[in-house]
């Protein structure tokens, strides 16, 4: 399919912002959805909504960032959403209670890692399957954060952190430059540094990925400890819009996170994944849910135009990828 | 022999009535590129008729076309001189033609009965429940004549590659098979096994049963078929009487050219650079001890399930030995640690290509880069130039083919993969290099660019360790033979006493 600039790509290498036909695809069908919504509302293809698209993705695309990394590498991270519960309510706690906030937001980070770190240990090293660890997880975590509060939000976050959340730069809020620069960092990651080639060789071939030398555990490990640390980052970017740390938030997070990396062209087999894709799934979910609501279609409706679209787009992928 | 290897049509009188199985004028391209042109076969009822040529020659879509896995776009099938219409394996089976595939393939988990039933259950009580004790008979009895030593209900996997082959057999008996097509059939038996299957292709034959037999040894060609039809570039080129003509004659018919045989030409020093002592794990592999010097190629020989391919992977450090140690130039390396082993300077070829060699999505160079990315790393950053440049410097001198490093590995041909993977080690600096098998599955002509390989990288140093099922390839490559019998180093070999007769006495010496 790529024959005839393939050679040139890997000749070239360096620092090239190498954009794959899947990602072409993806960028397509994002294309389509604005299409018809600026033809159906004059309000979608305006420059104060589709900073709103983007702010209303970025909880997303910060989480599907780490869920593709975990993909990638063959595993699944269904614990995402109650790690940043319990994320948001140790971090919020500690603010409330006078801790400086620098301290808080590492420990949201230290939170979603530790969380990340016991994931990936029962992976790597008790050899349990990622989807049935993190099931467990998405339990366990979730009774941490209800335990933790006692099941009640934790209110009165200081406005200074409020601040550093619902401030902008140059018009962009700023959840949307924290998730860009982080998107840019997960790209660099599996792009351009051995763990990415690691991880897309350990989801590819984990026993021919391991007879080469792979150091697999830590591989495995990685992918869940980043995206746990992924997960903390969205928890603070959602506590700082709300002002409030509920115990309960992010139900449902990983569902929306597999969504954007699957239609981003991430395999849930492994060894398959773009973080340019996943970006731009996060974006096809979000303008859809906007463009809905502008036209004042009702939520149901809108979970039925969502699952139509994850379908859809895995029925072309499928479909492609078999002439290609 | 024909010496008139220009006309396609074969010269000698066949008469129809006789023939079991015609193929007429089988063409068959993919977008462009015709893979088979105006190719005949024919097979009388009870023959024992040989398929050679190159990879690439035809003769997997010829097969695929015969058991309904692909359409011709052109010619005819007949059967007992009626014509048949097989489009789909389903047709092919119902019309008496039975495939044996190179790589078995069956369901793990369930029984040897089940496997055999798979897709037309016995059934009772309308259609609702499978009958797995009448199943289980009725194997039973169709094994008893192949092998009254495999038990029906255990699972599959438990067997050898030998009695599954032995399975298919009885699948095909058990349809009433008038042709069964042998794809490959020995890429992974023993010579006793070989031996074994010969006498059974024999006896089916004499009931009728026609054999069409693809191999690309041509000692088992000769052995077991009568005649043979030799293809290249998707052409007929003979129909081969094989008592007329010799081994060197169908070689160069299929390669259109006479291959040279090299002999061999010893680099080895007396530098020992890998020392393994007592290694053991279970019943696999008991007390093995050798020495392997620097530009040394030491070959190790013995039947399948002797406990060569544990071995090489204990001293890999892939599996976790019950006791014994490695010691790569003097210091001793962890058990247990592929990655110690690599870092000393070890490599393996693995005998499963795709299971443990390959990650089939990725491109050549990320394949060879795997062990090494480390070193094509600056402050934490790949520099793939540097991956490409070395990889393209490799393989071009290895003559990968297509020269594309920026492909997909799993595109390549089986002799392709594994000179990426020799790459790999190549581009990893190892001086230590364990080949499992490296030419299983791999044509002639490939095969001979492997050999001269390993005999290039024996004369630049490295020291190497080929275990083999092939006896003439231990006999062409090793300055030292080890055999191994029953998970246990059961005698040394060298020079002359390198031959088939002494490594196949050590080979079933109890160990």
């Amino acid at each position: 399919m790529k024959k005839e600039e393939a050679p040139a790509q890997a000749v070239k290498g360096g620092l090239k912002f190498a954009v794959g036909m899947r990602d072409l695809g993806t960028l397509f069908g994002l294309t389509i959805i604005f299409v018809v919504f600026s033809w159906l509302s004059p309000v979608f293809l305006t420059a104060p909504n589709l900073i709103n698209i983007l702010q209303q993705s970025s909880i997303n695309a910060c989480i599907a960032l780490g869920m593709t990394l975990v993909i990638v590498s063959g595993g699944i991270d269904l614990s995402v959403g109650p790690i940043a519960a319990l994320a948001a309510v140790v971090s919020a706690s500690l603010m409330v209670s006078g801790v400086p906030i620098p301290l808080a937001i590492m420990a949201a980070l230290g939170v979603g890692a530790l969380c990340g770190l016991f994931n990936g240990m029962l992976v790597a090293y008790a050899g349990l399957q990622p989807f049935i660890v993190t099931l467990g997880g998405l339990s366990l975590y979730r009774a941490l954060a209800l335990i933790y509060t006692d099941g009640n939000p934790v209110f009165g976050i200081p406005s200074e952190f409020r601040a550093l959340t619902n401030g902008d730069l140059m018009g962009i809020p700023t959840p949307v430059i924290i998730v860009a620069v982080i998107a840019l960092l997960c790209w660099i990651v599996l792009n351009k540094t051995p763990l990415g080639e690691y991880l897309m060789a350990v989801g590819g071939n984990q026993e021919a990925a391991r007879i080469a030398g792979v150091p697999v555990a830590l591989t495995k490990i990685s992918s869940f400890v980043i995206s746990g640390v992924l997960a903390g980052i969205a928890a603070l970017i959602l506590v700082g819009r709300l002002g409030a740390a509920e115990p309960t938030l992010g139900t449902l997070w990983e569902l929306d996170a597999i969504a954007a990396a699957a239609i981003g062209g991430a395999s849930l087999m492994g060894g398959k994944g773009s973080i340019v894709g996943t970006i731009l799934g996060a974006i096809i979910l979000g303008s859809l849910r906007n463009g809905l609501t502008l036209m004042n279609v009702q939520a149901f409706y809108q979970l039925l135009a969502t699952g139509i679209i994850i379908i859809a787009a895995m029925l072309i992928d499928s479909a492609t990828r078999k002439t290609g | 022999m024909t010496a008139n290897t220009n006309n396609p049509v074969n010269s000698e009188t066949v008469d129809a009535s006789v023939d079991r199985l015609r193929l007429d004028g089988i063409s068959k391209s993919f977008s462009g590129h015709v893979a088979l042109d105006r190719v005949d076969l024919h097979v009388r009822a009870g023959e024992v008729h040989g398929l050679v040529g190159e990879n690439g020659a035809g003769k997997s879509t010829l097969l695929n076309i015969l058991s309904g896995v692909l359409a011709a776009d052109s010619g005819s099938i007949t059967i007992d001189g009626s014509p048949v219409n097989i489009n789909s394996p389903l047709q092919a089976r119902a019309s008496g033609i039975a495939m044996i595939h190179q790589e078995l393939q069956h369901v793990p988990e369930l029984s040897v009965a089940q496997n055999m039933f798979l897709g037309r259950s016995v059934t009772r009580m309308g259609g609702t429940i499978v009958n797995r004790k009448h199943q289980e008979r009725i194997a039973l009895e169709v094994l008893a004549t192949l092998d009254p030593d495999i038990d029906p209900s255990v699972p599959i996997r438990t067997l050898k590659v030998a009695q599954r082959q032995l399975i298919e057999i009885g699948r095909a008996l058990m349809e009433d098979a008038k042709v069964i097509a042998m794809d490959e059939p020995t890429s992974s038996l023993t010579p006793a096994e070989f031996l074994r299957l010969a006498r059974l292709i024999e006896e089916l034959s004499s009931q009728g049963v026609s054999i069409i037999y693809v191999s690309h040894k041509m000692n088992e060609i000769f052995d077991v078929c009568s005649r043979a039809t030799i293809l290249r570039d998707g052409r007929n080129i003979t129909v081969a009487q094989l008592a007329q003509t010799n081994a060197a004659g169908i070689t160069a018919s299929m390669v259109g050219r006479d291959l040279v045989e090299a002999s061999h030409v010893s680099h080895a020093s007396t530098v020992p650079v890998l020392k393994v002592s007592n290694l053991s794990r279970g019943k696999h592999v008991k007390n093995a001890s050798l020495t392997l010097h620097k530009g040394e190629v030491l070959g190790i020989a013995g039947l399948v399930g002797a406990g060569r391919t544990e071995l090489l992977r204990l001293i890999a450090g892939i599996d976790r030995p019950d006791g014994g140690s490695v010691q790569m130039h003097g210091n001793k390396i962890a058990s247990n640690d592929p990655r110690a082993a690599i870092r000393a300077g070890m490599g393996l070829l693995p005998e499963e290509r795709k299971r443990d060699g390959i990650i089939r999505e990725r491109p050549v160079t990320s394949n060879v880069a795997l062990p090494s990315f480390r070193f094509f790393s600056r402050w934490g950053l790949i520099n793939r130039k540097k991956i490409a440049d070395t990889s393209l410097q490799i393989l071009r001198e290895m003559n990968l083919r297509p020269l594309d490093i920026a492909k997909p590995i799993g595109t390549f041909s089986g002799g392709n993969q594994q000179k990426v993977i020799i790459g790999r080690w190549l581009a990893a600096s190892a001086d230590i290099m364990l080949f499992d098998e490296p030419t299983r599955g791999i044509d002639v002509g490939a095969k001979a660019e492997i050999y001269s390989l390993v005999e290039k990288l024996a004369a630049d140093g490295k020291a190497i360790i080929v275990v083999s099922s092939e006896m003439s390839e231990l006999m062409r490559l090793a300055d030292r033979v080890l055999v191994m019998s029953e998970g246990s180093i059961t005698g040394e070999l060298q020079g002359d006493r390198i031959n088939e007769s002494a490594m196949l006495e050590l080979a079933i010496a109890n160990g």
